[in-house]
């Protein structure tokens, strides 16, 4: 003991000389700038979800941003993947050093308000922008931000899943290029027509993100997977069971995907490669898709059954608790001047994301790059049948059962109604304090 | 026969080991739109690297992880020599309790560690340092606990003939126990440079600045691309980038580490 007292008196002191030459070039700083103008600094939190050098174009926002208010400094900090960025934001939280503004997933909702993490906006929304700023977002975006009739989070880097097809495919095998397939049946019409040697008719990942794939299917046949307080799931109704079932025939019966598991990270290089004819991806692909494809490709709104419908996904701005009110204003500052109408349009022609705002499409910008380039409207009109992200309290854990039960049944360890019954009773467990 | 089928099965295990080594150096040099086809055509670019390169403040990186490599271990080894001494040799109350505590260190995974580990560093105002990123992992259990196995190997004559010429017990440890143990301390260092230099979700945690920041901060921001699916080019140029320093040091280093372990033991 007396030997882990002295290596802990060793590291300690060793700590305090460097934090105390550390520390008062820090403070000289300060008090100089605090005599000359008040001057307000902001960390911000933010993952990249794209691929590539984004954190440059982030920077260069934060860069505009000084400029134009030379009183506040924002310092944006990388912190990698959407999870990574969870993880980083509660260690914030626990230690009681939270940062100004993040960007975390949208569907983090709950698990942030659990953790009493993060402000409602509504006083800093009505003081500066009001109605018209905040109706100006696509609803779809909004109901991953808003629960009990307050705003937690402002949409900013979001996608929505559609249809991307092989148009040289369709013309091959004869059919109409501009009419991909509407509903459930053409799809699988369709992908058996285009299914031959070296080329699958059509790839739904099945890795990572199979909750968000399914809720799709769950959404073109009636009803979202949850109810919109976060405390009820809807996994095993006979309307999912008849999707998943779908999602396996697929596979199985029509042998028109590839059997077992395929990967999220791989289907777009499938399909830019043209092994396999369409493919259920995200919108922030779309750049991807369009610099690497040599061939005529489309996209469509993903084929429905009762309805159109898609669910969103991406990340928000976030406020957190325990900073004070100057750091509130400077921040709200901050998040308005990267929603504005003309940066958004930007950030959607840059990395494929759909702006969220319906301004943006009204941009000069955003018309000339629609007309070029139709498809980029297809994910904002699809945008109509969007709802919510699959978002509970709990969320990892409901989430979870759901992802496995996809799997089991989608490897044939599981029938799809059994799958789906477990997935239902383990959310509901997982859920049962909040609803007492 | 039996020696030709063990030789068959090495080779195999070989190829299998540094098959995604040569994958991702030949995915690195192709242009994008071939990174995944293996057709061989006489098609190979640097822009990848170019590209990587320029996307991320790779020289700052670079220089971060080698100075918190070198500190970590550094600091290591002074303590786990000192530890592992006192485990091995000198006798005291509650010895082998303590040694056992220390051990539970290694079966603790790093993962759960990270809020109270950020929470006294906040407290100790250490967050967003190069310090702070090393601190937690000054003392290794695992170090502590090979050198303390070393040394209880080496006889306690090699100690009294020391005494009697007069050696000190820093003289000893400096000129008996750390050459006899060298074999030791070039296994774990390998250890803990690789665990080191690999090192992401930690300084992602207490970091903020680039100026603190290692090399797998860098090789996040192309492998995390989860709306897009892997740009496999620009990965595996990172990737290539991120390792290269570690695999050609082994390499050069390769003779003088095996001969270590060869010679090991008392002459």
């Amino acid at each position: 003991m007396r030997f882990l007292k002295s290596v802990l008196v060793i590291i300690l002191s060793m700590v305090l000389l460097a934090g105390c030459s550390a520390a008062k070039p820090a403070a000289n700083v300060q008090n100089n700038e605090g005599k000359a103008e008040e001057k307000v600094e902001l960390t911000f939190y933010y993952p990249v979800a794209v691929g590539g050098p984004l954190t440059k174009t982030i920077d260069g926002m934060a860069a505009e941003f000084m400029k134009e208010n030379p009183n506040i400094a924002v310092k944006p900090v990388y912190t990698g993947s959407y999870a990574d960025t969870t993880t980083k934001v509660q260690a914030g939280v626990q230690g009681k050093n939270p940062p100004d503004i993040a960007i975390v997933q949208s569907t983090e909702l709950y698990s942030l308000l659990d953790m009493d993490a993060i402000l409602p906006l509504d006083d800093l929304i009505a003081q500066d922008g009001g109605d018209e700023f905040i109706k100006d977002f696509y609803p779809g975006f909004l109901e991953n931000s808003q629960v009990d009739g307050k705003t937690y989070s402002i949409p900013f880097q979001r996608s929505t899943i559609v249809l991307y097809y092989n148009k040289d495919a369709f013309k091959e095998v004869g059919l109409d290029p501009a009419k991909p397939p509407k509903n459930w049946d053409e799809l699988v019409d369709y992908a058996k027509k285009l299914n031959k040697d070296g080329r699958t008719g059509v790839e739904i990942p099945t890795t990572g993100f199979a909750y968000w794939l399914f809720q799709a299917f769950a959404l073109e046949n009636g009803k979202n997977l949850m109810s919109a307080d976060g405390k009820e799931v809807y996994f095993d109704t006979p309307e999912n069971v008849e999707a998943l079932q779908l999602w396996i025939d697929l596979a199985k019966r029509d042998k028109v995907m590839p059997e077992g598991v395929i990967d999220w990270a791989t289907v777009p290089s499938n399909f830019i490669a043209g092994k396999t004819a369409m493919m259920y991806h995200t919108t922030g692909n779309l750049t991807n898709v369009k610099t690497n494809a040599k061939f005529d490709f489309g996209v469509a709104y993903l084929p429905a059954k009762k309805n159109f419908g898609s669910p969103t996904g991406g990340g928000n701005f976030y406020l957190f608790k325990g900073i004070d009110e100057k750091k509130q204003k400077a921040a709200w500052k901050f998040i308005k001047f990267m929603t504005e109408p003309e940066r958004t349009a930007q950030w959607s022609i840059d990395t494929g994301y759909v702006a969220a705002r319906k301004s943006a499409y009204e941009t000069e910008k955003m018309k000339n790059y629609i007309s070029e380039f139709p498809a980029a409207a297809v994910a904002r009109d699809q945008l109509e049948f969007a709802k919510a992200e699959l978002s509970t309290h709990n969320n990892g854990r409901v989430t979870k059962a759901l992802s496995d039960a996809l799997q089991a049944a989608i490897t044939g360890q599981t029938a799809p109604a059994e799958a789906l019954k477990k997935a239902q009773q383990e959310a509901e467990k997982a859920l049962a304090t909040f609803n007492k | 026969m039996q020696r030709r089928v063990e030789n068959i099965a090495m080779f195999g295990l070989a190829c299998l080991w540094t098959f995604p080594l040569i994958w991702a150096f030949w995915t690195a040099f192709r242009p994008r739109e071939m990174a995944t086809s293996w057709e061989l055509t006489p098609d190979f670019t640097l822009n990848n690297f170019v590209h990587v390169w320029n996307g991320a403040p790779f020289a700052q990186y670079y220089l971060n992880t080698l100075i918190i490599v070198t500190g970590i271990l550094a600091v290591q080894l002074v303590t786990a020599t000192l530890a592992a001494y006192v485990f091995a040799k000198v006798r005291f109350w509650g010895r082998d309790i303590l040694f056992i505590l220390f051990l539970v260190q290694i079966i603790v995974p790093a993962d759960v560690l990270l809020f109270p580990n950020y929470n006294v560093l906040g407290d100790l105002s250490l967050l967003d340092t190069k310090l702070g990123i090393m601190m937690p992992y000054f003392a290794s259990a695992l170090g502590i606990f090979l050198l303390r196995q070393t040394f209880k190997t080496f006889p306690s004559e090699l100690e009294e003939a020391a005494r009697m010429e007069g050696c000190s017990w820093w003289q000893m440890l400096w000129k008996i126990y750390v050459p006899l143990a060298r074999p030791t301390y070039i296994a774990f260092g390998l250890v803990s440079v690789s665990y080191h230099w690999n090192n992401f979700m930690w300084p992602l945690i207490v970091t903020n600045s680039v100026e603190n920041r290692p090399l797998t901060v860098g090789l996040a921001i192309f492998a995390t691309s989860f709306e897009t699916g892997a740009q496999w080019a620009e990965v595996s140029a990172a990737t290539v980038m991120v390792i290269l320093p570690l695999l050609l040091a082994f390499l050069l280093f390769q003779r003088q580490f095996l001969n270590s372990f060869i010679h090991s033991g008392i002459k």
